[in-house]
């Protein structure tokens, strides 16, 4: 996170003061929950309420959204009346996203193979695809970690705890 | 005398072999996690949960608080040699431990932050033997009022406590208790937020929400985070000895931290961090010295390492004689107990007294183990750092997916977990902390199970919750938390203790 050395002057009301006082960290993070309470009440807009002696299924999740929905507005407006600038999201920054997509979907990848594939082979495309997401990649000293991470889950995983993991691709 | 009784049926079921192996299996893997930055007791209990399966659940429990307790003794290792704390808990340590490292005392601050460490063991250990019976006695007495009202002035307690916006802390756990509801409705059998997935009926596992938040997001941020460049203090560690006037300035500060920590541990949402956090803000402002703090003050390590050893063991209290989580370590215990079929609650004390005295008598065993593996093994835990983190977050990715595997058996929970992962460092990010998150979402069914059951014993009326005694005094606890918060004299002052 690069804090931004010299925020321009900045007329207020304009465009550009919107967009600036939007990437503040409180208030983006109050936009979460706010856009997060709405999602929750629009999912259990069917669910039966019920009364307070008997609650239906949708009492309870319906009670916390409106709570977060008003946390979320308070939260907000908070952060835009903040005075301070230096808590914001630079976006300019892009190397967080690397790191983002590859760990994330190395896992993915590993959920979708593990049981089709086995262990192994979703253990190498597991750290294939995670060792991207660092940078100074090097190949060899990587497959020398997945020999030996693939010994080791081996090892403890199957060979220890006798789980039922399928080690090679079932055909 | 009921207490020596009960201690001696401890330790003969702590001293079993088997048992004595898996503390020290514990605490070896938590001093391990504890000296590695970039992975917490959290993510490690949550990946390890499924060898817990396969153990009895005494030896089981046993071994996932040797991680936890043990974990506090790791952190300040990497604290004092490298300036970098290795858990949350000892990010405080750093100050002035490091500080004494590069004047050549390394090995005095190592000495005093373990054997600090191990009298707050003892001590604490020495507490939760006293204070838990009663208080499981007392949990006896509690119907569903009551439960509901201890678990509203945990959440506040949790709040109030909580690093940062008390707000944003309050929306977290709100956001927890909304994940805690997906899955099916117990009482009504409907489903709510599964999206019509299959998989979600069934609700969502604590530890798939640990390690996604905890494991996988803490691996995202820390990558995009530049490489620091670790300054291992290099030269050998000579004297492990502290000197005189190191003792005798350490000690007062050791009972300090040990009786701030045993008190804040209790407390929901307590636990390690905050205690050393405390401890540290105690010692500096008591002080005859002020001034010596960021130089090297013994004070500064033997006070808070104290305290978040104290603190984590204490936490223990509350799980173990109300079933109530105060932080997301307890909670993963709980989810431990759950899969044995043990329900955890105030019966576990006379329902298992085995389990629940030998798990008290291990925490002392295991401390004493941990000061054997802490001091004269220094070394070897110094060369671990040397890893690099590139190899390290490798095998954490790893651990976190088949971890999260093989506790659901399912594959669904891997992708699950991944989503948690980007949740986690957007919310870190945010400077959302998480920790609050994860006590909403194991508090979360439990209240509402309670408030239900509140609510038809009163037939729908809420005075219930003023008119019995206990539950009225919990809840004018939670009320005057809340007002000490909003006070803006203790406002400040809170800021303050936080930024220190």
């Amino acid at each position: 996170m690069t804090i931004e050395p010299q925020p321009a002057p900045i007329r207020p009301g304009g465009m550009h003061f919107v967009l600036h006082a939007l990437t503040r960290k409180d208030v983006l993070s109050g936009l979460l929950f706010v856009g997060v309470a709405l999602f929750g009440l629009w999912l259990s807009r069917d669910y039966p309420i019920g009364t307070a002696l008997r609650m239906g299924t949708g009492y309870v999740p319906r009670l916390l959204c409106w709570v977060l929905l008003g946390l979320g507005t308070v939260i907000v407006v908070m952060g835009l009346r903040e005075g301070q600038d230096e808590r914001r999201l630079d976006f300019s920054d892009r190397s967080g996203w690397r790191p983002v997509i590859f760990v994330t979907a190395s896992l993915v990848i590993f959920g979708l193979t593990l049981e089709r594939l086995g262990l192994v082979i979703s253990i190498l495309l597991l750290i294939a695809v995670g060792a991207v997401a660092a940078r100074g990649l090097r190949p060899l000293e990587t497959l020398a970690a997945a020999a030996v991470l693939i010994v080791l889950s081996w090892a403890i995983f199957i060979l220890g705890l006798g789980l039922t993991i399928p080690v090679w691709p079932e055909w | 005398m009921e207490l020596l009784g009960n201690l001696a049926l401890g330790f003969g079921v702590a001293m079993t072999p088997a048992n004595l192996f898996f503390a020290l299996a514990g605490a070896l893997v938590g001093t391990l996690i504890g000296v590695l930055p970039g992975i917490g007791p959290i993510a490690t209990i949550a990946m390890l949960l499924p060898l817990t399966f396969h153990l009895e659940p005494t030896s089981g429990l046993i071994m996932l608080a040797g991680i936890f307790y043990g974990a506090q003794y790791g952190g300040s290792t990497t604290a004092i040699l490298v300036n970098l704390p290795g858990e949350t808990s000892s990010v405080v340590t750093c100050i002035d431990g490091h500080q004494m490292a590069r004047q050549g005392r390394a090995g005095a601050a190592l000495a005093v932050a373990a054997l600090g460490s191990f009298f707050a063991g003892c001590i604490s250990t020495l507490l939760i033997a006293t204070f838990a019976p009663p208080l499981a006695i007392l949990g006896q007495s509690f119907g569903a009022p009551e439960y509901f009202s201890l678990m509203v002035l945990g959440l506040i307690a949790a709040v109030v406590l909580a690093h940062g916006s008390v707000i944003k802390a309050v929306a977290m756990i709100i956001l927890g208790l909304l994940v805690g509801l997906v899955g099916t409705d117990g009482n009504t059998g409907g489903t709510r937020f599964t999206f019509g997935i299959t998989e979600l009926t069934d609700g969502i596992d604590v530890a798939t929400l640990a390690i996604g938040i905890f494991g996988i997001g803490e691996i995202i941020t820390n990558l995009t985070q530049p490489q620091e460049t670790r300054s291992l203090v290099a030269q050998k560690i000579t004297r492990l000895w502290p000197t005189r006037e190191d003792f005798h300035r350490a000690w007062p500060a050791v009972l300090r931290g040990t009786a701030l920590g045993s008190v804040l541990g209790v407390l929901p949402g307590g636990g390690a961090t905050l205690s050393s956090f405390a401890a540290y803000a105690l010692e500096k402002r008591s002080s005859r010295h002020p001034e010596e703090f960021g130089r090297g003050a013994v004070e500064g390590v033997a006070g808070p390492e104290s305290a978040n050893n104290a603190g984590a063991q204490t936490s223990f209290i509350p799980m173990l004689t109300l079933g109530i989580p105060g932080n997301a370590v307890m909670a993963l215990m709980i989810g431990a107990l759950t899969i044995h079929g043990i329900q955890p609650g105030p019966q576990i004390m006379t329902e298992r007294p085995q389990m629940f005295w030998g798990m008290i008598a291990s925490m002392w065993i295991g401390n004493l183990m941990l000061v054997i593996i802490n001091l004269p093994l220094i070394g070897m835990w110094v060369q671990l750092l040397k890893v690099p983190y590139r190899f390290l977050y490798l095998a954490i990715l790893l651990f976190c997916g088949i971890g999260v595997y093989t506790v659901n058996n399912s594959a669904a929970a891997v992708l699950l977990a991944a989503f948690f992962g980007v949740c986690g460092y957007v919310f870190t990010r945010l400077e959302c902390e998480p920790a609050p998150m994860i006590l909403g979402f194991v508090l979360g069914p439990l209240m509402e199970e309670n408030l239900r059951r509140a609510m038809r014993i009163s037939s729908g009326d809420p005075m219930i919750f003023l008119q019995r005694p206990i539950s009225l005094g919990l809840l004018v606890a939670a009320a005057l938390l809340c007002l000490l918060v909003a006070l803006p004299a203790i406002r400040s002052k809170r800021e303050e203790a936080f930024q220190e």
